[in-house]
């Protein structure tokens, strides 16, 4: 059968679901120190890029994924502070408290909501083309026979 | 992953006492999970088969009995072996190093037509060779003079005097409709086929079906992956995503099979934060990949939640929950086998493991809600059986108790297959269809 036989049914969904300012910093805040090298963090416009791309993935992939996701960064941005004894928000650390505040929260038995939170992040940042070719994925399979 | 798998790939089982919380993936597309499997087909083992007639009284579904409706769906969908040939960098690597412990392993047949082997099956075919339900029975189906709507959410079976006249629910997106309007359909006979998940609220949200089985006893062939890192670059998403798989390990239950996950998830899966991360991920070309299913007993339960999806919770069955580092030990110590230089398991934030650290590490004191757990197989929630004592539909897929009300998808399978269950599914759905046209339809309402 060929292609033809497909029809793409548009979910009607157009841009982001409209992240509020307050998750677009805690996502930015996160990314920013998940995706950091050696030399400090990754480019702004990356991670801008990224913050967008995430709305725009949430938008499509609905309301429960939304919430989990919601519900993941929210515990981060609570409890991950705790796990170094400060009191604060995550995204009002310093990048050196947010990477040590990461560490111990990943290795908690919370981490299974820094987990959700790393996947839905990690699913759009190595969808990046430059992302991509950083790790390796040369993505010549989409084309050419194996 | 964001428009075709249901809740971008969101969806969880959430783990009850000792169990992990399992990722539940599902397809939400015209084809549904079929469009978004690997396109693995595994016939129902005879032992299981054996077990339904033993147990349950299933008679007619031995492997002579299901010979008719399973040869159909192999022409019809095409089910035919990966070549060696085709085989990943990063299955042939699990195939060596099973080969080192004499583990003997075994082609996947698979339901394609000129696979390239480019790996990306996953996310629907980009070449159409995978002949997912779209294309194998949708066109003929259409061409028969069926109507196909996507986009159109069934809440609740309509019934009247114990017999089923049609469904009722709401249309999501559609051009001349607006999202939320009335979906009614009158038939005279309505056959569910919303999957594990979906048939079991259905029938919940329509106060149909022995409450006692209706969304219970989910099983899920809880999954686990092993990644293997090596010094040279594997480049595991070059070749067919699934092609080798071994059943020298089913007396414990136990099923291990090829696969492999796009960068962005296997990106997830490398563990730390920072310069730590990113060095680990920036080696995922060197990274082979193989799972491990255990064939479950049981323990999912399907709940009507606010929203319009369900509420799922899983208690994995003790002698399920001892085999994980069973599961997590074979499929490590066959990469080492395979010239390893080190492992990462499926342990929230578990950096690599050189063979030396894993054999130390005791695996057993890892607790559930760190453990990493994935499946695509929910089956059995409104099981199969001769009783509606013990069972929500009867042999022939038939509601027990609402005239004219059947289903046929995988939830009616009445205990977990140890074995991908896509051709299993279709064999069982065909013998429900095949037994219901040669059955009189009833009076239009």
């Amino acid at each position: 059968m060929s292609d033809s036989h497909r029809v793409f049914v548009s979910d009607g969904v157009r841009g982001g679901r409209g992240f509020s300012r307050g998750v677009r910093r805690a996502v930015f805040s996160l990314a920013e120190v998940l995706f950091a090298r050696e030399t400090g963090a990754p480019p702004a416009d990356r991670l801008l890029w990224l913050v967008d791309d995430l709305d725009d993935f949430f938008a499509h992939a609905g309301m429960r994924s939304w919430a989990v996701f919601l519900a993941c960064l929210t515990t981060i941005e609570l409890v991950a502070p705790l796990m170094i004894w400060r009191l604060c928000r995550f995204s009002n650390l310093s990048m050196a408290d947010r990477f040590n505040s990461l560490r111990r929260f990943e290795e908690s038995s919370l981490g299974l909501a820094f987990f959700g939170a790393k996947a839905a992040l990690c699913i759009v940042w190595y969808e990046h083309p430059e992302a991509a070719r950083e790790v390796g994925f040369d993505a010549l399979s989409l084309s050419e026979p194996a | 992953m964001r428009h075709a798998w249901r809740d971008g790939a969101f969806t969880a089982a959430v783990g009850l006492g000792d169990s992990p919380t399992i990722n539940v993936t599902m397809g939400r597309c015209v084809g549904g999970s079929s469009v978004l499997t690997g396109g693995v087909c595994f016939r129902i083992p005879g032992a299981v088969l054996h077990e339904w007639q033993r147990d349950l009284g299933l008679e007619e579904y031995s492997e002579e009995g299901l010979e008719p409706y399973v040869s159909h769906v192999e022409r019809t969908i095409h089910v035919e072996e990966v070549p060696v040939a085709m085989r990943s960098r990063s299955t042939s690597l699990f195939v060596e190093g099973a080969e080192q412990l004499g583990v003997p392993m075994k082609p996947i047949r698979r339901n394609t037509k000129n696979c390239n082997g480019c790996g990306r099956c996953n996310f629907g075919c980009p070449h159409g060779a995978k002949m997912s339900v779209d294309l194998s029975y949708l066109p003929r189906a259409v061409t028969g003079g069926a109507s196909v709507w996507s986009h159109a959410l069934v809440e609740r079976v309509m019934t009247r005097n114990g017999r089923a006249v049609g469904v009722v629910g709401r249309i999501l997106n559609r051009d001349g409709a607006a999202p939320g309007d009335l979906l009614e359909v009158r038939a005279r006979r309505v056959v569910i086929a919303a999957g594990g998940w979906h048939t079991p609220l259905i029938l919940q949200r329509s106060g149909l079906g022995h409450p006692r089985w209706v969304g219970r006893q989910m099983t899920l062939h809880p999954g686990f992956r092993v990644l293997g890192r090596f010094a040279r670059p594997v480049r595991g998403w070059v070749g067919a995503l699934q092609s080798a798989y071994t059943d020298a390990f089913e007396r414990e239950r136990i099923t291990l099979m090829g696969l492999f996950v796009p960068p962005g998830v296997l990106g997830a899966t490398m563990p730390g934060v920072g310069a730590e991360h990113v060095a680990a991920a920036s080696h995922i070309d060197h990274l082979a990949m193989f799972g491990g299913i255990i064939h479950d007993s049981g323990g999912g339960s399907v709940y009507r939640g606010p929203g319009r999806e369900p509420v799922v919770t899983y208690r994995m069955a003790p002698e399920d929950r001892a085999k994980i580092p069973r599961v997590i030990a074979l499929l490590a110590e066959t990469f080492f086998a395979a010239g390893a230089e080190e492992v990462f398991i499926p342990v929230l934030g578990m950096r690599g493991l050189d063979a030396d650290a894993f054999r130390q590490m005791d695996f057993s004191r890892v607790p559930a809600s760190r453990i990493e757990c994935a499946s695509q197989h929910p089956l059995g929630s409104a099981r199969m059986g001769c009783s509606r004592e013990n069972s929500v539909v009867d042999p022939e897929g038939r509601v027990w108790g609402v005239q004219d009300l059947y289903i046929a998808d995988g939830s009616v399978l009445p205990t977990s297959l140890g074995v991908n269950p896509q051709l299993s599914i279709m064999t069982v759905a065909t013998r429900i269809a095949w037994r219901m046209r040669d059955r009189h339809l009833p009076p239009i309402d």
